[in-house]
């Protein structure tokens, strides 16, 4: 280990290398079931070249390594290690916006960037960033888009990997590489000469003079490498900075809240705003997830409970340039008589909530502690794609599910998020529970890995497989393991990135 | 070389008799492939490509498996097409067999709720069209026209168009794919595979939908994909579009109060750029594109008379350019798009109407006043949902080719590039038929905008030897003009033309240096151990075997 230390230690100095043991205890767990595992060192690199040595060292030295980007908590058992003797590559302190451009709609930033750095100084040049649902302050934006989280406005999301264009990724070989037209020296031809990645500051600027961005994400060549890294739980590459494609910042927006007893209801009418595409933001709540996204603590969360509806379709409509009031004014109308088409009523508040406020709560970062644990102090999530029309029979089942386990109903959160222009969406249910209190956490353990199997089963599509979810997913598909294994062993041929995870 | 007795038995016994053949006519019909005069050095300036060894018409995933295995086993180079428009379709060199997927012909499914089709490797756009609108839906058509492959165009080319701006670039639409490896496996990407339907494109985990294609497809040589989803987008028209007219003069007519097409002008490059920026920052528009200055900004104005008039024809084209009418409608249209708004309801359009009519206001540009003639709009609405007339790129003179693209963000029409493409085809003038500036192309090269750019076309007659050592001498210059400003090269369509019929070992040295193909060569080494796929997936020479 000392020698471990001392060879990092030469690549990123001595205050960049940490074996206290509290850190390394830190950094053993999260706040999800997985078993923890303490790592060997954590080390934290300044900049591309020492991500690069540190994947070379650790090619050498045979180090597992794990990237982090984003900041306490994590939730979700991929920045724990899985494999012995591993060294945490924290990268919270690669947090340079790199570049801003309006004009284009595109910003360029390192891993360590989280969403509350980046969306103010965004709205300063009149844009914001297709966001998930209330990330914490600490999270990174590239680990967000990387993971492919939803955003809240499906019509954004031209792919499942929006709104991430190019990258530029340290292969587990330890080779640097980038993506899309930003490959090489900033001159994407085949017949280039061998690439020499000048720093990225300077390819934007010689960029500028072939009227180029950073926005065309396919390639280089024939392949889209930047798919091949995305949901990768850092297994195929460390990214070291990466280019999104941003959004004109609203001059006027509107949310409307349609409430309902059931979601069927509001699903129809959800489906047919998305086949048009007259919405923005568009979320399917159950009581229980946007009384803990309103409420500050347990006693209001219960209190807005009993007072929401049972479901609500948080609606947002916007005028982000010319016309702007002119378009949310013709949206409503419009949209209105939808409404009334589907029986099912527009609404600027809701017993409980008012648009406004949800808006406010949705399109910020989570305030601290973060949202999902002001109920209870813990949660698990259990979040999958399907399609529109089959999302309530898995809400069906998952209240089967719970009651079974005695879990109590009203606690159960429900969050359906329209994605990919509407021909899919992401159904995430929320089990919060006293981390206190052990027997609830064994209550909720068993039925996180039952429900977790039996929504599997019943057609759940575990798109980012972690923890207990990989087994399930991979053994699904056995070829697209077969090739997913070779693919590794390709990028990573030493399997230091991330051992453990998903199928490696 | 031909096939032995046993190995074409052994595909004779895959797809049938009647599905199989090794008639030198019949090879040499698929050898005859636009643009092959100007590959001199594999058809000496002839029409043919390398002949195939034989063709064969598999009518399922089930027929290409076998194949591809029978073909792992005999060491076998196989080279696929689906509707096969251009010399990606001709066998890449001699020894090799060609898969035509013409008889894979089906809609699977239009699943109309959550949006997309599923479809095997020859149905066509206007097919899916035809069958998406019935439901209220549309796809996405390729530049290269209706009459082209939706699964290789999304799948294994480039498949770029007119309406990516709204419909998302074609790669994006795709959800799930099943994929014929090159060693004979079928891999079934996203949720398809883990059997829970096409709806999604990606994972589980990292997404091995990244390696079927990039910036470019493997255009034939990368294993066969046999079907996809694909997403589609919402059609407010009639469950038919109501064709009338005849040759050339076809349109549609369609409500006025959802379908309107505009042509935008301007005085100034600088004016067309910024007006390109306040479109994709306003989000109007169904259809981006500069289309009709394919013939040339000199004579678009009277093109479009003789397509939009039953009475007229091309022999008309000097009377028309006579007139002072013309001359006018010339002038004006010189630096125009055409932009088709739908409205998804009549307020939406009046919308869009307002929006346009506000940039126009900013940018000192105008409508064209001749596209709001009834019988234009109705033939530039048909023109440009449908893009059926892919022929026109052959009307002037039987050939075409393109030089000086660029590919950039909206400025790059402000750059001086178009006035420099317009020098260069001046230069040939006479050898080729130049008309002016003919930079077609989208103005929203990706969903929501983000890229734009053009093709430069070169029309040249591909009977007149000269003339097509014109064009390839044009496209050259356009390379080498293009790589003194640092800018990829300018002549796409010969230079992977020239590609994919190149010296395969050539061809890896010259990429040797690039990292893309670097990786590729690994990943194809990985995935296709025998090398039996054609050499349209690119690959860089390991220098370090050297």
């Amino acid at each position: 280990m000392a020698e471990k230390k001392d060879e990092l230690i030469q690549i990123v100095g001595a205050e960049n290398v940490i074996d206290d043991p509290a850190t390394l205890d830190d950094y053993s767990k999260d706040s999800s079931f997985t078993p923890p595992k303490k790592p060997l060192l954590v080390v934290k690199p300044g900049n591309a070249d020492d991500v690069q040595d540190i994947v070379k060292w650790a090619n050498q030295t045979k180090t597992p390594l794990v990237p982090v980007s984003s900041g306490k908590p994590h939730f979700r058992g991929d920045t724990v290690p899985a494999s012995d003797g591993a060294v945490i590559v924290d990268l919270s302190g690669m947090n340079r916006i790199i570049m801003m451009d309006r004009r284009n709609r595109v910003a360029i930033v390192e891993p360590g960037v989280t969403y509350s750095q980046l969306q103010p100084e965004l709205a300063k040049e009149g844009m914001r960033l297709s966001m998930p649902l209330m990330p914490r302050a600490s999270k990174s934006v590239l680990g967000g888009a990387l993971e492919r989280e939803p955003i809240m406005n499906p019509r954004y999301a031209w792919s499942l990997c929006e709104p991430l264009r190019c990258l530029e990724t340290v292969m587990g070989n330890g080779e640097m590489f980038r993506t899309g037209e930003l490959a090489g020296a900033g001159v994407s031809t085949s017949t280039r000469e061998e690439a020499k990645l000048i720093p990225i500051e300077e390819l934007m600027e010689l960029r500028k003079k072939t009227q180029d961005t950073a926005l065309y994400q396919y390639g280089p060549g024939q392949f889209n490498f930047h798919k091949l890294v995305s949901a990768a739980q850092g297994t195929m590459g460390i990214i070291t900075w990466a280019s999104l494609r941003c959004e004109v910042l609203p001059k006027v927006q509107k949310f409307f809240l349609v409430p309902s007893d059931k979601p069927d209801t509001l699903i129809d009418f959800a489906s047919k705003l998305l086949r048009i595409r007259f919405h923005d933001e568009m979320l399917l709540f159950n009581a229980s997830t946007l009384a803990t996204a309103l409420g500050e603590g347990a006693d209001q969360i219960k209190s807005l409970q009993e007072q929401l509806p049972p479901w609500t379709l948080v609606l947002g409509i916007t005028g982000r340039d010319i016309l702007a009031e002119d378009r949310v004014a013709f949206l409503e109308a419009d949209i209105k008589d939808f409404a009334q088409k589907a029986g099912v009523s527009l609404e600027t508040a809701v017993p409980g909530a008012t648009g406004e406020q949800v808006a406010e709560a949705i399109l910020n970062p989570s305030t601290e502690p973060y949202w999902k644990l002001r109920n209870k102090g813990g949660f698990q999530d259990i979040f999958f794609l399907t399609t529109l029309s089959r999302a309530p029979e898995f809400v069906t089942a998952m209240s089967t599910l719970a009651e079974a386990a005695r879990y109590p109903a009203s606690d159960l959160g429900v969050y359906i998020q329209p994605t990919h222009m509407g021909t899919s969406c992401h159904v995430e249910f929320t089990l919060p529970f006293n981390p206190d209190d052990a027997g609830e956490v064994s209550r909720v353990q068993e039925l996180y890995a039952k429900a977790s199997e039996e929504l599997s089963k019943q057609g759940a599509y575990y798109s980012r497989p972690y923890g207990i979810w990989a087994d399930m997913a991979y053994s699904r598909n056995a070829k697209h393991t077969d090739v997913s294994k070779k693919l590794k062993g390709l990028f990573d041929p030493n399997s230091v990135l991330n051992p453990g995870k998903l199928c490696f | 070389m031909a096939l032995s007795s046993e190995v074409y038995e052994a595909l004779e016994n895959i797809v049938g008799p009647d599905n199989i053949t090794e008639e030198p006519a019949t090879l040499d019909s698929y050898a005859y492939q636009w643009m092959a005069e100007l590959v001199t050095n594999v058809t000496d300036g002839g029409k043919f490509f390398d002949r195939a060894e034989a063709v064969l018409m598999p009518g399922s995933a089930e027929d290409v498996q076998a194949i591809v295995k029978a073909c792992n086993q005999h060491k076998l180079r196989f080279h696929v097409f689906s509707t096969g428009w251009g010399p990606w379709a001709a066998s890449p060199a001699e020894g090799q067999i060609l898969l035509d997927l013409r008889r894979m012909d089906k809609i699977i499914e239009i699943d109309e709720q959550n949006m997309f089709a599923v479809v095997e490797p020859y149905v066509v756009a206007a097919q899916l069209q035809a069958e998406a609108m019935k439901v209220g839906l549309n796809n996405h058509i390729s530049g290269a026209g209706a009459g082209t492959s939706v699964l290789a165009n999304a799948c294994c080319f480039q498949g770029g168009g007119p309406d990516v701006i709204y419909f998302a670039s074609p790669q994006d639409s795709i959800l799930s794919i099943e994929w014929v490896t090159p060693e004979g496996d079928i891999l079934q990407t996203g949720s398809l595979g883990s059997g829970l339907g096409w709806f999604c494109a990606e994972g589980p985990g990292p997404s091995t939908q990244g390696i079927i294609r990039g910036s470019l497809g493997g255009a034939g040589g990368w294993g066969v994909v046999t079907k996809i989803a694909i997403r589609l987008v919402h059609w407010p028209g009639p469950a038919t579009l109501p064709i009338e007219g005849t040759v050339p003069s076809y349109q549609a007519a369609l409500p006025e109060d959802q379908f309107k097409a505009a042509f935008p002008a301007f005085s100034d490059w600088q004016d067309f750029s910024d007006a390109i920026y306040r479109i994709y920052d306003s989000e109007i528009g169904y259809i981006a594109h500069r289309q009709f200055v394919m013939w040339g900004d000199e004579l678009q104005a009277a093109f479009l008379n003789i397509v939009t008039d039953p009475t007229r024809q091309l022999c008309d084209l000097e009377e028309l350019l006579e007139k002072p009418e013309i001359q006018k409608l010339t002038e004006e249209m010189q630096r125009n798009f055409q932009l088709i708004m739908v409205g998804m309801t009549p307020r939406d359009l009046e919308y869009q109407k307002k929006v346009l009519d506000q940039i126009l206001k900013e940018t000192g540009g105008w409508n064209i006043s001749f596209v709001e003639k009834p019988d234009v709009q109705r033939y530039v609405l048909l023109f440009m949902l449908r893009l059926c007339f892919k022929n026109l790129n052959f009307t002037a003179t039987g050939g075409f080719i393109d030089t000086y693209n660029s590919v950039a963000t909206p400025d790059v029409w402000a750059s001086g590039e178009i006035q420099a493409g317009k020098k260069l085809l001046k230069k040939y003038a006479g050898r080729i038929a130049d008309a002016g500036d003919q930079a077609m192309g989208p103005i929203g090269g990706q969903g929501g905008g983000g890229v734009t750019g053009w093709e430069d076309f070169v029309f040249y007659d591909p009977f007149d030897p000269d003339s097509s050592k014109a064009a390839a001498e044009v496209s050259d210059e356009g390379d080498k003009l293009k790589a003194v400003q640092g800018r990829p090269p300018g002549g796409m369509l010969l230079g992977l033309a020239r590609a994919t019929h190149a010296d395969q070992e050539a061809r890896a040295q010259k990429l040797s240096k690039s990292p893309e193909y670097n990786w590729q060569r690994k990943i194809k080494e990985t995935l296709d151990p025998n090398g039996v796929g054609s050499g349209n997936y690119f690959w860089g020479a390991d220098t370090s075997k050297k």
